[in-house]
């Protein structure tokens, strides 16, 4: 009977971690917000989430359906364009039929704009939008949304893929050793001396770069961290006594690296993943500040940025402050969980005056 | 006549690159082990005593395997651990198994105590997985541990208990030969007393041969039939503990000896310790490696390297060194 | 007057698990010119007993709760911090087990030496350098010019360990704290400094406390012992006396179960049998009860105190064993 159980070394490390607050909170609610900004076609998106009219329900999220379809029609009388769900809502609430709309708390997407209004965009918020609107009339607040899911996501990905081929080549390095070790070593240092910027602008001219290759390309140097790490936590553990004992009863290498090796060396994985985490979400806010991120309407922190920067929006506080204050606090989650989880593995075992 | 000998280990050399530059180039050779030959008979202690650097480790890790020899055989039963495929090595690993020094280290931290025990039987297949538990529960009795500890982990167990772990993890596949690497070297006098009691009383049992490495005297004498003495990568010294101890051949093997304190202090001796210390195994002396420490050296000890030679003309009694001057002493 | 004298130390480590009482209640004495081991078990409080003599425990976790250390009638856990140095390396030295870290990797021996000398002596230059020689030819360093030049690494355990003692005695202390200085060493290299250290003594009347876990170091070198069991003095007595009559029976477990010449396997080891207990929840009487054959009701509750059985012989224990007949 097989049972998974932690082993103790890490279950004291899961309870200090529990223990410091600051960074069992950050984690608490970066995981929330992540949850949350999954469903963000739910909370904010100018389709409804649900119509009930004559009788039948819809659910436009993730469906079109045109205008003809609620019997609506628009300025120039066309109606075989897409229904327009907040009239729909107004229309209904104003002809006390049992017809009614539930839109999103926040009722705008991050691509559409709304020239509703007397001055050109962009506008200063209001109770239409809350954050305002940018300067093509988009809402701020669904952009930042939609922004943090990306940034998340892209993050996330990149440094599971670094992270997972950097602890991988970095393995093999340590525990195979010797000419391997040496030539893919030199490899690696030249390697890392390639400019990433260059790289990226270089391809940029080339191809329009899009999440997967943009993912691809900032993945090719997100691995060379790890193996450093990785090769010398390797080195140390393979000349331990235990490893000689498996050895020495026959274990095969794959019994030797997965069972007795790599469970011992991955505390810089843990520990370091979190400011790799940190360091993708800058990168990509960067990259898409300079403009060689993700293509254009993609809501971005870093093209948000842009907007707020130019010279014509310096007065539009408002443009400013989100972006800014989201990329902040997002990464100073992370970071408390960094370094908490930083401090729950440190090996020197000491405890405060409590 | 002499019982035939179990394992014998001939003309075994390991040598280490020194490597340095981008590309690793090889600078030097480390000879930890050179020319190393002797026999080790079923059912016997062979102590091998010298002090850090002498190549002892290394000596008992080539012969596992646990290190590539450069070149020489160590047969077991006329079958060569040395140059054995990895299929023969595997079934060859049943019959040789070894004990380590450090017990803080030799266990896994993230494994408990009785899969540490469990693994070489589920590694070689042996039995049925409750065939495996009863063998489990028997080793950990075996080494006077209760089987009702195996659920865990080193870190909850003193030095003492992880060594008695860490030697039912060497007997789980029934060896018949163990090479204890200072299996008490890190352990506090009484609880080195416990498991040196316990390892004289499995030999008892089970009938096993121990090559026993240590750097102290005290216990290779306690513990061994006979004893090696090496010295920079060689051996210098073999033969019967008796003789060893109470009429050493060669000078190295009396300076030990005489270093070792002694705890009675009636007996104190205002002795003048030998003086130096190992030299390097990069660059060791020409001919005998002793002859800059040594009182007794003389001209062809800087050119000709010594043989092992037996010490008594008439008659063999097998204690064996490789000393220039052996017969003038 | 003793040099040195201890009074009641205790010290705790407050860790995760609780508040491990590592010293706690250890008095003794050393006497000018004397050397004093102090022999123990692993975790039975010897080393921590020296680094709190010298006020280098650190702090969190560790503290010094209570106790005197009387430095020629000066309580030294009663100095100011900032004395502390003073006193340390100019009165008071030591060296620790690992010669290999205790030397700074990235200055020469010279530069090291040289900065104690600057320090303390104003020396330098010319004047420092033959200074150097002279201390390190007393150690047994023959070639010192040429060791000033090198770095640590270049050294040998035993040179290193040498270098360490040299350091120590430059500045002429009165005592020198030793922390298992030949534990990392090999045997014969163990005896050379041994010797040296005697000879120290000898020629320049510095008393030496030695902490050792080895007998017989301590036959070899010491006048009078201190053997520790689990943070508390069981014995203390001149080493002739402790090895010839030992009282209390832990003394006499660890006596018997040191491999003598010409002991084999043909008969057990004698051991002590069971575990050192538990610091964080040490046991209500006598601390060895549990492993102690002669144990009765009494040593399980009551705590046995350090008590005279002879002249200048202490043993904490209810029933010390007897005198054999000479």
């Amino acid at each position: 009977m097989m049972v998974w159980r932690l082993n103790p070394i890490t279950r004291k490390r899961l309870q200090r971690f529990r223990r410091i607050r600051r960074g069992f909170y950050s984690f608490a609610i970066l995981l929330t917000l992540t949850v949350v900004s999954l469903f963000s076609n739910f909370l904010a998106n100018r389709r409804a989430i649900v119509v009930s009219y004559e009788g039948t329900l819809y659910f436009p999220t993730f469906q079109y359906h045109d205008m003809a379809t609620f019997a609506q029609q628009d300025e120039y009388g066309f109606d075989d364009v897409e229904a327009d769900y907040l009239a729909l809502q107004a229309r209904f609430a104003a002809d006390a039929s049992n017809n009614w709309v539930l839109m999103p708390p926040v009722p705008f997407d991050p691509y559409e704009p709304d020239f509703d209004y007397a001055e050109p965009p962009p506008n200063a918020p209001d109770s239409r939008h809350w954050f305002g609107t940018d300067s093509q009339g988009r809402d701020v607040l669904a952009r930042l949304l939609y922004g943090f899911r990306i940034s998340i996501l892209f993050a996330v990905t990149l440094v599971f893929v670094g992270q997972v081929s950097g602890t991988a080549i970095g393995s093999l390095q340590g525990f195979i050793g010797g000419r391997f070790d040496i030539y893919s070593q030199r490899f690696i240092e030249v390697w890392s001396t390639l400019p990433f910027l260059y790289v990226v602008i270089l391809l940029a001219t080339f191809f329009r770069p899009g999440f997967l290759l943009l993912l691809a390309i900032m993945a090719l140097f997100e691995w060379i961290r790890m193996t450093y790490y990785m090769r010398t936590e390797m080195y140390r553990e393979k000349t331990k006594e235990y490893c000689l004992a498996a050895r020495s009863f026959g274990a095969s290498r794959g019994r030797l690296i997965f069972r007795h090796l790599l469970p011992n060396c991955l505390t810089p994985l843990v520990t370091i993943t979190p400011f790799a985490v940190v360091g993708a979400i800058s990168a990509l806010t960067a990259l898409d500040y300079l403009g060689y991120g993700l293509p254009a309407p993609t809501p971005s922190w870093g093209e948000m940025i842009d907007q707020a920067l130019a010279s014509q929006n310096r007065d539009k506080l408002w443009l400013s402050i989100a972006p800014f204050s989201a990329i902040s606090i997002t990464l100073l989650l992370v970071t408390l969980i960094g370094e908490s989880i930083r401090e729950a593995f440190d090996p020197k075992q000491y405890a405060q005056y409590r | 006549m002499k019982a035939a000998a179990l394992v014998e280990v001939r003309n075994l050399r390991k040598h280490y690159p020194v490597r340095g530059g981008v590309f690793g180039r090889q600078r030097d050779t480390v000879r930890a082990v050179e020319d190393v030959s002797f026999l080790l008979h079923a059912g016997e202690t062979l102590g091998l005593v010298g002090e850090s650097g002498c190549g002892k480790s290394t000596l008992g890790r080539t012969m596992m395997r646990l290190e590539e020899p450069t070149s020489g055989d160590v047969l077991f039963e006329g079958r060569n651990l040395a140059s054995a495929s990895a299929a023969e090595l595997f079934t060859l690993r049943r019959d040789v198994q070894m004990i380590f020094q450090d017990p803080y280290s030799s266990l896994n931290p993230r494994i408990t105590i009785g899969e540490a025990v469990r693994e070489p039987l589920d590694i070689h297949r042996l039995g049925s997985a409750a065939d495996r538990r009863a063998r489990v529960d028997e080793l950990f009795e075996a080494v006077g541990l209760s089987p009702t500890v195996q659920e865990r982990y080193p870190h909850e167990f003193s030095g003492g208990q992880r060594q008695r772990v860490g030697i039912a993890r060497g007997l789980a596949l029934r060896p018949r030969v163990i090479v204890a690497d200072e299996p008490v070297s890190a352990l506090d006098v009484s609880v080195q007393g416990q498991v040196l009691n316990l390892l004289v009383q499995l030999q008892r049992d089970l009938g096993l041969t121990y090559l026993f490495i240590s750097h102290d005297l005290s216990v290779v004498e306690y513990l061994s039939d006979r004893v090696a003495v090496m010295y920079l990568g060689r051996i210098v010294e073999i033969g019967k503990r008796t003789s060893i101890f109470a009429a050493p051949a060669h000078p190295y093997t009396r300076a030990l000896l005489e270093s070792v304190p002694i705890a009675d202090p009636r007996k104190r001796r205002d002795r003048v310790p030998l003086q130096g210390e190992t030299p390097s195994a990069v660059h060791p002396p020409s001919g005998c490696a002793f002859h800059p420490r040594c009182p007794l050296a003389v001209a062809v000890c800087r050119g000709e390297v010594p043989a092992l030679e037996s010490v008594r003309t008439d008659g063999d009694d097998g204690h064996l060194t490789a000393c220039h001057r052996h017969d003038e002493i | 007057m003793a040099l040195l004298e201890v009074e009641d130390l205790c010290t705790v480590f407050h860790t995760e698990d609780g508040v491990v009482h590592a010293v706690d209640g250890v008095s003794f004495q050393v006497e000018a010119g004397k050397i004093l081991g102090i022999v123990g078990e692993s975790g039975c409080g010897k080393s921590v007993t020296a680094m709190s003599v010298m006020r280098l425990i650190p702090d969190p976790p560790g503290r010094i709760e209570s106790g005197r250390v009387l430095w020629k009638g000066r309580d030294l856990l009663a100095v100011d911090a900032d004395e502390m140095p003073q006193i340390r390396g100019r009165e008071i030295a030591m060296i620790f087990q690992d010669p290999m870290t205790s030397l700074n990797p990235v200055f020469t021996i010279g530069k090291q030496l040289g900065e104690v000398l600057d320090r303390r002596f104003d020396l330098r230059g010319a004047a420092a350098d033959e200074r150097m020689v002279e201390v390190l030819g007393h150690v047994g360093i023959a070639d010192a010019e040429q060791r000033l030049s090198q770095y640590p690494h270049e050294l040998s355990g035993g040179m290193k360990q040498r270098i360490m003692i040299a350091m120590a005695l430059m500045c002429r202390p009165d005592l020198l704290i030793a922390d298992e200085p030949t534990t990392a060493l090999d045997v014969t290299v163990q005896a050379q400094i041994l010797h040296l250290m005697k000879q120290l003594q000898q020629e320049f009347g510095t008393a030496i406390v030695l902490i050792t876990h080895d007998m017989g170091v301590v036959a070899e070198t010491c006048d009078d012992v201190v053997v520790m069991y689990a943070g508390k003095v069981v014995e203390s007595c001149g080493v002739f006396e402790l090895f010839v009559a030992p009282r209390h029976p832990y003394t006499r477990g660890l006596l018997d179960s040191i491999l003598r010449p010409g002991r084999s396997k043909a008969t057990p080891v004698p051991t002590i049998e069971g575990v050192v207990p538990s610091l964080l929840q040490p046991p209500a009487g006598c601390r060895f009860a549990d492993r102690c054959a002669r144990a009765v009701a009494q040593c399980h509750q009551d705590e046995p105190l350090l008590a005279t059985v002879s002249d200048k012989h202490l043993v904490a224990c209810h029933l010390p064993l007897e005198v054999p007949p000479s």
